[in-house]
């Protein structure tokens, strides 16, 4: 984390600011994690939880956003501070998001449940990728902790993987719905499913891009992955 | 092309003007031309060295602002450029500033017509023993003959452009020490521009005022900067942000880094300008 | 005060009484000066207010054993000896004090200047007296007003030279950079504002040589000496009010003591309004 300011309070404002960050983050990634286990032993009781827990992360991102509000009101911070400030503000509302679609994942779920209809999809990629966006999460957080720009440029390029898996699902699924019209209606839970799953890797690879602003000072969204690597080793 | 000098100078001040020009490139009013270029610019106060080679250039109709903590040399560096040392023996400057093309380092440079194309303002007020009126208009006779209606509209315009005029147009018989502190900064740098420089140097104008003063000439400086240019000295990191195009980090009498403000506020290259913008002082 | 426990009382209360004993020892001196000051006052007052009347403006000084007399030619004789001496005094002395303020850091002929200023400050005004008899009355074989007003001068100058010089050097630089800076050239920083602005202290200066030379006896004695008569010719002997309190003061006839009481009088009055001119006059310019 950032090495000493004269003014020991804005030393600890900002580190309180980056703990606060983490924390929600290690929530909403716990999230993920239950709303996966939830989907696949199609667990009631589980899906509940997690909609339950969803009220916490938004008071969470209040939280975050007004100290961030109150950092720029008092200490016109500048350079690396200021970068700092902007990105925990915009990671966020990423996190806020990702929470959003775990709380999406568990609705479907308990929807898919609840109707008592039957699910035989292979679900296998919804699976992997389940595990690849939470390991995702956890490394663009882990990336943000220690500041780590190479760790953070691999967390966008493996993004891209999730975005594979996903399509993968969409092109079984469609064969899935051709074949038996009677899977349409579950089917289509799975795909927003999916969707949120894949959602949720895009919001680590907006994550780790932020950490590259911070460090280098480089806007890397929307950038080609190899304009965003030579940023890095700049 | 704009005016350097103005119609009714002096001879001296014609065949500098001429100079200047020929010495100036053929580019056109779109690019703009540096005021001041310093090149190896090394200061020394008897034999401590205020300064070490110092190069950069101050781009006209901009705000140069220079930033640092105390004792860096930013104050040196100003007051090299209308050479103030000179008025004390012991303290001599090496190396070359060139104005618009002209070294004004060299012997033979005449200072005092070089102070009337270069202004200053100091940190504390300093109105001359006289009234408003009398005050601007020193300054304006030292180097023009203006008739009485042209120097008052002069003394006017002054006033309008410091922002001065609506408080003290009733009021100028009054002595110059009768306005407030603020008022009375804001009559310095009226003082200044009415001799209508090429450049305006400004060290630390607004330490001695409070925040409405302050506010009312960064006010000022924006408008300014569209006619002259200007370099300001402050030890005020957030004024430097708001009023300056460029900034210059000094520290211990050298140039740590020099560049947009926007560049070196949200991302300066050197480590030391990030320490002290951020206020990580060791 | 009762949370106030780091105080010791003991050391406090030793503080208090040496506090009050300073007090009281300074009321005591000033109470001692101020009595002296009034006593002088009382006495010149008492005695001179008889010799106060319309005749002392009117006449001219009265021959030995003759009765009545006034001291008009004396009056208007010192008031022209001061007059053109300090049309003489002033302009020399205030440039002298500028040219060692703003011109004379270093150089040599600015030492030796204060030097000899300060040596004359602190000249015996007999011995500047003698100077000039040498020098003028001795070489034209008569005594003169001109004579009278040189050696008041040579009393004059220094101390002109001396308070120009200190309240130039209490203008703050800051000014004069600021004039500087407008691309002024040196002389008329010196003169249009460094000078504008110790003005005040620069008059002051010259009221208090003005008040100085008001009562200078010794030099007069043997310059301008006395004249009977009421004359306005500054080429002759020129009367004046401090030689003629002089010459009165002790002599056997009773009008020319009163006379020289009347004179006294005058003489005090006018140096303490100088006085307070000057102070009235310093005061404004610190308030303005």
């Amino acid at each position: 984390m950032p090495d000493k300011h004269l003014s020991s309070q804005f030393d600890s404002d900002l580190n309180s600011l980056c703990s606060k960050l983490l924390e929600m983050g290690g929530m909403v990634e716990s999230q993920t994690s239950t709303a996966m286990r939830a989907f696949t032993e199609m667990d009631l009781e589980i899906c509940n939880q997690v909609i339950e827990r969803e009220k916490a992360v938004n008071d969470f991102e209040i939280e975050v956003d007004s100290a961030c509000t109150e950092i720029i009101a008092r200490r016109q911070p500048t350079a690396r501070d200021l970068r700092l400030v902007m990105a925990v503000s915009k990671a966020i509302t990423n996190l806020e998001r990702a929470g959003d679609e775990a709380e999406r994942v568990a609705k479907r779920t308990k929807r898919i449940i609840e109707s008592g209809l039957n699910h035989n999809i292979n679900v296998a990629e919804i699976k992997l990728s389940g595990q690849m966006a939470i390991s995702l999460l956890r490394r663009s957080l882990d990336a943000f902790a220690r500041l780590d720009t190479i760790a953070a440029a691999e967390v966008v390029k493996e993004d891209k993987q999730i975005d594979e898996e996903f399509r993968a699902f969409v092109r079984k699924l469609i064969v899935y719905m051709m074949e038996d019209p009677s899977l349409i209606t579950t089917g289509l839970d799975m795909l927003t499913i999916a969707k949120a799953i894949e959602r949720i890797g895009d919001h680590s690879k907006n994550i780790a891009e932020f950490v590259i602003y911070i460090v280098k000072g480089a806007d890397v969204r929307h950038l080609p992955h190899a304009d965003l690597v030579r940023e890095v080793y700049r | 092309m704009r005016t350097v000098f103005n119609a009714n100078q002096n001879q001296e001040a014609q065949i500098l003007t001429d100079t200047l020009i020929d010495n100036l490139t053929e580019t056109n009013s779109f690019i703009l031309t540096n005021a001041l270029e310093i090149k190896n610019l090394n200061f020394f106060y008897g034999s401590y060295q205020g300064l070490k080679n110092i190069n950069l250039n101050i781009q006209e109709q901009k705000v140069t602002a220079f930033i640092g903590p105390s004792g860096c040399g930013k104050s040196t560096l100003l007051r090299s450029i209308n050479r103030m040392y000179d008025l004390y023996p012991g303290q001599r400057a090496e190396g070359e500033i060139l104005f618009y093309g002209e070294n004004i380092l060299a012997p033979k440079q005449d200072l005092n017509l070089l102070r009337s194309r270069i202004g200053m303002v100091f940190q504390k007020p300093t109105p001359f023993p006289m009234s408003i009126y009398e005050n601007i208009a020193f300054g304006v006779r030292l180097y023009e003959k203006l008739s009485k209606a042209e120097m008052d509209e002069r003394v006017e315009w002054a006033l309008k452009k410091a922002a001065l005029w609506g408080e003290a147009k009733d009021k100028l018989k009054q002595s110059g020490l009768s306005l407030s502190g603020g008022q009375q900064q804001r009559l310095c740098i009226a003082r200044g521009v009415a001799v209508k420089p090429a450049v305006l140097l400004l060290d630390e104008p607004t330490s001695a005022l409070d925040p409405i003063s302050t506010g009312k000439i960064e006010e000022l400086i924006n408008e300014l900067k569209n006619e002259y240019t200007i370099a300001i000295v402050t030890h005020n990191m957030q004024q430097a942000a708001r009023v300056s195009d460029f900034t210059a980090y000094m520290y211990l009498g050298e140039l740590v880094e020099f560049g947009k403000t926007d560049e070196i506020f949200i991302k300066p290259k050197r480590k030391e300008t990030e320490d002290y913008i951020t206020g990580r002082f060791g | 005060m009762n949370q106030v426990n780091h105080i010791n009382q003991a050391v406090f209360a030793v503080r208090k009484r040496t506090n009050a004993i300073g007090l009281f020892l300074s009321m005591a001196a000033m109470t001692l000066g101020m009595l002296f000051l009034l006593w002088i006052l009382s006495i010149l007052f008492i005695k001179g207010f008889s010799a106060i009347n319309w005749a002392m403006f009117t006449a001219s000084t009265p021959a030995p054993g003759s009765e009545g007399g006034g001291l008009a030619n004396a009056i208007v004789g010192s008031m022209m000896l001061i007059g053109c001496c300090t049309l003489i005094s002033t302009p020399i002395g205030v440039l002298a004090g500028l040219y060692l303020a703003e011109y004379g850091d270093r150089s040599k002929v600015a030492g030796i200047t204060r030097f000899v200023t300060d040596i004359m400050l602190s000249a015996p005004s007999i011995v500047i007296g003698l100077f000039v008899y040498a020098l003028v009355v001795a070489q034209v074989r008569h005594f003169s007003g001109w004579a009278g007003t040189i050696a008041l001068a040579l009393i004059a100058i220094p101390v002109v030279v001396r308070t120009t010089e200190n309240m130039l050097q209490l203008v703050p630089g800051s000014l004069r950079e600021a004039a500087y800076a407008l691309g002024t050239p040196k002389w008329k920083v010196a003169f249009w504002i460094t000078l504008r602005a110790a003005k005040s202290g620069v008059i002051t200066g010259i009221l208090l040589a003005l008040a100085r030379i008001s009562g200078e006896t010794a030099p007069l004695l043997f310059t301008a000496l006395n004249n009977q008569f009421f004359s306005t010719n500054m080429n002759a002997p020129m009367a004046n009010l401090p030689v003629v309190i002089f010459q009165f003061a002790m002599s056997p006839y009773d009008n020319w003591v009163s006379l020289a009481w009347g004179g006294s009088l005058l003489i005090t009055f006018a140096v303490l309004g100088l006085n307070i001119l000057a102070r009235v006059v310093f005061r404004e310019k610190v308030q303005g």
